[in-house]
């Protein structure tokens, strides 16, 4: 008898997510569906709105990495006004960017995957939570903070402590940064860079144990997206979009982003509404892609800054050929993607044209139609408009980093629930892997979300006729 | 005797930016020099660093539960058990859970709430009756910063 295990909420998430897994007769699973059931409508309701006001409107868009959107709507902006920004604006937007990266990818490191990666995914939700790793591991998760902290400071020391920072604006950014605050901030990240370090040298001795995730953890023979630097490089905040298949070869490259409508194309599904971002030549499903950090280090040839290389060389060495096709390395990803945030932003602040008062273009709208885009810690984001003579927004697309990753999200839920889900008997540690499958991929969905620790899942299986057959609760403790 | 005073809420969900408001007009107005200011969209788990240094720490929300001009002030205890409905950020009482699990102590803290007319799209706007709000949070957040201060320089064992 064919039964239906739903899982909801997938984690205690703003953005409300399902996870749907079919089982077949004999208790297999037959397909899983990752289903994003909220609906928010940003492109549409940015309509009829002046397009200097669309950075702090899709700003609004996450309350977590608001710098993300800020960026790649400032990015249209300047494309509306045909201007090219001041360098030194530009690396001010860069250094904000990194800094986000910084504590974005800590609290996804340290505060939401680690009570697996520390106790297991089989271990008692009781301790397997972030309670359990301050207990067991406190230097660990006071590193975590730290980290954070350290990011957050530098973006309030950019933007100043509004919560939603104007300081970006289209052109540039509308103040020069001060030696002061120059040297305050390069003050703060030789303790970021240890603290990286440490941590990932910590996660390199872990990252043996778990070679039955790494080989199941949404371990897909997919494509990768990412913006490369001209000569191939990590690249975060502009450069060119690079694409390479599961064998490692480049299928684009150099691509404008401007163009990005001619290689991306986005499908629709009747059960979830995220979007399915595809790779447009291949058509859809089968142009299925990744993107965030494991695309990121996919995709680039080198990082340009002296440890996260080493690093980056470590984790090509994860695979003995081509890319690195699992999805569980995305934590490995982000821990070198940390160590590149800081090393890079004492690079530019180091720079004494860092302090240059030139910092902005001013122009008015001279163009109906603009794209920016950037590298959020989840991947790729874009951001496309068009504006009408009075400078009124008429249409608006926004492609989401988490949704380029939807067609992989549900192969990867189908990967893990085939290896670890017994339809026969459920048990708490299966459904946490098909849940830390998703963290994997720290999805953003409507504002953010993941959860750590004690979740209040609730699943049911149903037998054909919609009846409820059998149940497992997870608060304090099971319940069948 | 260190207080940090942090004001959360979404500044474009009408009288939801109260917390945020309050906490900016309690800044330019001017605070003792061992008070900190701190605004929010929600709070964050780097924030618990900032909680561990403090001994009091005073929370400003708003509240869908209270008429506008109606202020409720209440001591909040930290908690082990996370009560929030996403990860990426934290009740207060989650936050000082983590700041006692983690660094052995957390700040005697207090939650000053708000009641909102208005949750709708407005950018750093109040209604009228937030407006009111506004004004009797300012007064409740005062008298809590002054009666600490008072305390603390007449040396008193907090």
């Amino acid at each position: 008898m064919s039964r239906t295990i739903s899982i909801e909420p997938v984690t205690r998430i703003e953005g409300h997510a399902r996870i749907s897994l079919q089982l077949g007769d004999e208790g297999e699973v037959e397909d899983a569906r990752f289903h994003l059931t909220q609906f928010r409508g940003f492109e549409k309701f940015c309509e009829g709105r002046p397009y200097r006001e669309m950075p702090a409107l899709t700003a609004r868009t996450c309350g977590i990495c608001p710098v993300s959107h800020l960026l790649a709507s400032n990015k249209a902006c300047d494309h509306l006004l045909s201007v090219s920004i001041p360098p030194t604006g530009e690396h001010l937007r860069r250094i904000m960017n990194l800094a986000q990266f910084t504590q974005s990818h800590a609290l996804s490191f340290f505060h939401l995957s680690s009570p697996d990666l520390l106790f297991g995914w089989d271990a008692d939700p009781a301790t397997r939570n972030i309670f359990g790793v301050m207990r067991e591991h406190p230097d660990l998760a006071k590193d975590g903070i730290r980290l954070r902290q350290i990011g957050q400071t530098i973006i309030e020391m950019l933007g100043g402590k509004k919560i939603h920072p104007t300081w970006v604006v289209p052109g540039g950014v509308n103040e020069p940064l001060t030696l002061e605050k120059r040297d305050a901030m390069l003050k703060l990240l030789p303790e970021g860079l240890e603290i990286a370090r440490r941590t990932y040298d910590f996660f390199k001795t872990l990252v043996p144990k778990f070679k039955h995730e790494a080989d199941h953890f949404g371990t897909l023979p997919t494509m990768f997206l990412s913006l490369v630097t001209p000569q191939g490089n990590l690249e975060h905040y502009d450069g060119l979009l690079r694409i390479k298949d599961a064998k490692g070869r480049i299928v684009e490259d150099m691509v404008p982003p401007e163009d990005y409508e001619r290689i991306i194309g986005e499908a629709v599904e009747d059960f979830s509404y995220m979007k399915f971002p595809y790779y447009k030549p291949q058509g859809y499903p089968k142009g299925i892609y990744r993107v965030g950090p494991l695309a990121r280090l996919n995709n680039a040839q080198a990082c340009g800054t002296p440890y996260a290389d080493v690093a980056l060389a470590e984790f090509h060495m994860l695979q003995e050929s081509g890319p690195i096709a699992s999805s569980f390395h995305y934590h490995y990803a982000r821990l070198v993607e940390i160590i590149y945030a800081i090393e890079m932003m004492e690079r530019l602040l180091k720079d004494p044209t860092i302090l240059d008062t030139r910092v902005r273009a001013r122009a008015r709208s001279n163009r109906a139609e603009g794209i920016g885009v950037s590298e959020a810690p989840r991947g790729t984001l874009i951001h496309h408009y068009r504006i009408d003579d009075e400078g009124l927004i008429t249409w608006v697309n926004l492609i989401i980093a988490t949704g380029h990753n939807n067609l992989a999200m549900n192969q990867a839920i189908r990967q893990v629930a085939e290896a670890y889900v017994d339809g026969k008997h459920l048990q708490e540690g299966m459904l946490n892997r098909v849940e830390a499958v998703i963290r994997c991929f720290d999805p953003c969905l409507s504002c953010a979300s993941h959860a750590f620790g004690q979740m209040p899942l609730w699943i049911e299986l149903k037998n054909a006729s919609g009846q409820v057959i059998d149940t497992l609760t997870r608060s304090t403790e099971c319940h069948r | 005797m260190k207080i940090l005073i942090i004001g959360y809420g979404s500044p474009i969900r009408g009288d939801d930016a109260l917390g945020p408001l309050v906490a900016d007009r309690l800044e330019q107005d001017g605070v003792p020099a061992d008070v900190a200011v701190i605004a929010r969209h929600i709070l964050t788990a780097e924030l618990v660093a900032d909680l561990a240094v403090v001994d009091q720490a005073i929370f400003l929300d708003a509240a869908v539960d209270l008429e506008p001009g109606a202020v409720r002030c209440q001591p909040l205890i930290p908690t082990t058990s996370p009560a929030s409905s996403m990860a990426h950020f934290l009740d207060p009482r989650e936050l000082l859970g983590w700041c006692a699990a983690l660094y052995g102590h957390a700040p005697d803290s207090v939650l000053i709430t708000g009641g909102g007319a208005s949750f709708d799209y407005a950018d750093y706007r109040l209604s009228p009756g937030g407006e009111m709000t506004l004004t009797a949070m300012l007064a409740q957040a005062r008298r809590l910063i002054h009666a600490h201060v008072a305390l603390s320089r007449s040396g008193a064992i907090l």
